[in-house]
């Protein structure tokens, strides 16, 4: 699934059947490159963030979660700082650990059953999950194609 | 297939580093090269001293030793995390780092050939860096006022007014960057061929 179709998509309490939250963005964590971490938005209280493993199902039409209590703020400084628009991995710049630019993130394919990232989808290639280093405020940061050619320096 | 994200021999000038930013490869923007400090002896260079990005960047206390560069190419330059920068005076003593600067010297063959003065040190970049050669303003040997690139062996003598080369170098000179990777693979394979007496005869 990818995340231009599954932003905004609602988010469902099973327990009472209603929706209580949005889909407003995906934290992605490395190593294995996963969603970490949903932010949320329209929620009732005051925490934005879903954590995946509170994620009950993730389908075609809604997210849902057992009950609206599992969306939380912040737990720590790093939940904090992941906690805004500039975590967001779309539109990130894209660099390889060689320090070439691969352009810009358009777009991410994941497994909607494990949350794991399965493409990184630029507008010059598609890189897959594993390839994924690091990501911060600046850059996402992936390993050389190691089906290509290596400098020995 | 090789992916239009492999870079197997990036040649840029040291000079071209300033104002590259300076990555971790957890993503986060650390800072921007601001120069590059050479060490006393052997012409190489001892790291980077650095300065904050944008409008009001502010020189800075750190600096990027040699070895803690993870890679270097045309959009950053990467390091593992910023625990390796270090304060700036342990990079190189200020004294030193003139006498082992290279710029303005005179490149001599170890002859006694002058071919010239450089102007700024080759590096290759991808999986760490390696100085690799010096662009010379040419003097009457190669044809005066001409740029051309010169080839560097592994280790090197320099003083910090002369700069000894082996006079084989002379034959791998080039006109541009895009040449040049394969000159300095073909002078590096003749030295350890050790065949340096041939070109000897040969530029004399």
């Amino acid at each position: 699934m990818l995340f231009s179709d599954a932003l905004r998509r609602d988010v469902v309490s099973t327990a009472t059947a209603t929706r209580v939250a949005r889909v407003a963005g995906f934290v992605v964590a490395a190593g294995p490159a996963r969603v970490a971490l949903l932010r949320l938005g329209k929620v009732t209280g005051d925490g934005t963030l879903l954590a995946w493993e509170d994620v009950q199902g993730f389908g075609s039409d809604a997210a849902t979660v057992a009950d609206a209590a599992v969306i939380r703020g912040p737990r720590d400084e790093e939940e904090e700082r992941l906690d805004s628009t500039a975590s967001d991995i779309l539109g990130k710049r894209v660099l390889t650990e060689r320090g070439d630019e691969l352009g810009e993130i358009a777009d991410v394919d994941f497994d909607p059953e494990t949350g794991a990232v399965v493409t990184f989808i630029t507008g010059k290639e598609t890189i897959v999950g594993d390839r994924l280093i690091g990501h911060g405020s600046y850059a996402v940061v992936v390993s050389v194609d190691r089906s290509g050619r290596r400098t020995t320096g | 297939m090789i992916g239009p994200d492999e870079t197997s021999a990036l040649l840029l000038r040291a000079r071209e580093l300033t104002g590259r930013p300076v990555v971790t490869l957890g993503g986060e923007l650390e800072a921007e090269i601001k120069d590059v400090v050479f060490e006393s002896d052997g012409g190489r260079i001892a790291g980077f001293t650095l300065r904050n990005q944008g409008l009001f960047s502010r020189a800075r206390k750190d600096a990027l030793p040699w070895d803690a560069v993870h890679g270097v190419g045309r959009a950053a330059v990467m390091i593992r995390d910023v625990t390796q920068l270090v304060p700036a005076p342990e990079l190189a003593p200020k004294k030193q780092a003139r006498k082992g600067d290279v710029l303005a010297d005179r490149v001599l063959t170890d002859s006694g050939r002058d071919l010239g003065t450089v102007v700024d040190v080759v590096l290759q970049g991808g999986a760490g860096l390696d100085v690799v050669g010096y662009e010379v303003e040419a003097g009457e040997a190669l044809g005066t006022g001409r740029r051309v690139f010169i080839p560097l062996p592994d280790t090197v003598s320099v003083s910090g007014e002369n700069l000894i080369v082996p006079a084989s170098a002379a034959d791998f000179v080039s006109d541009d960057l895009a040449g040049f990777g394969a000159a300095v693979e073909g002078f590096r394979a003749r030295l350890r061929g050790g065949r340096d007496e041939e070109a000897d005869d040969a530029v004399q």
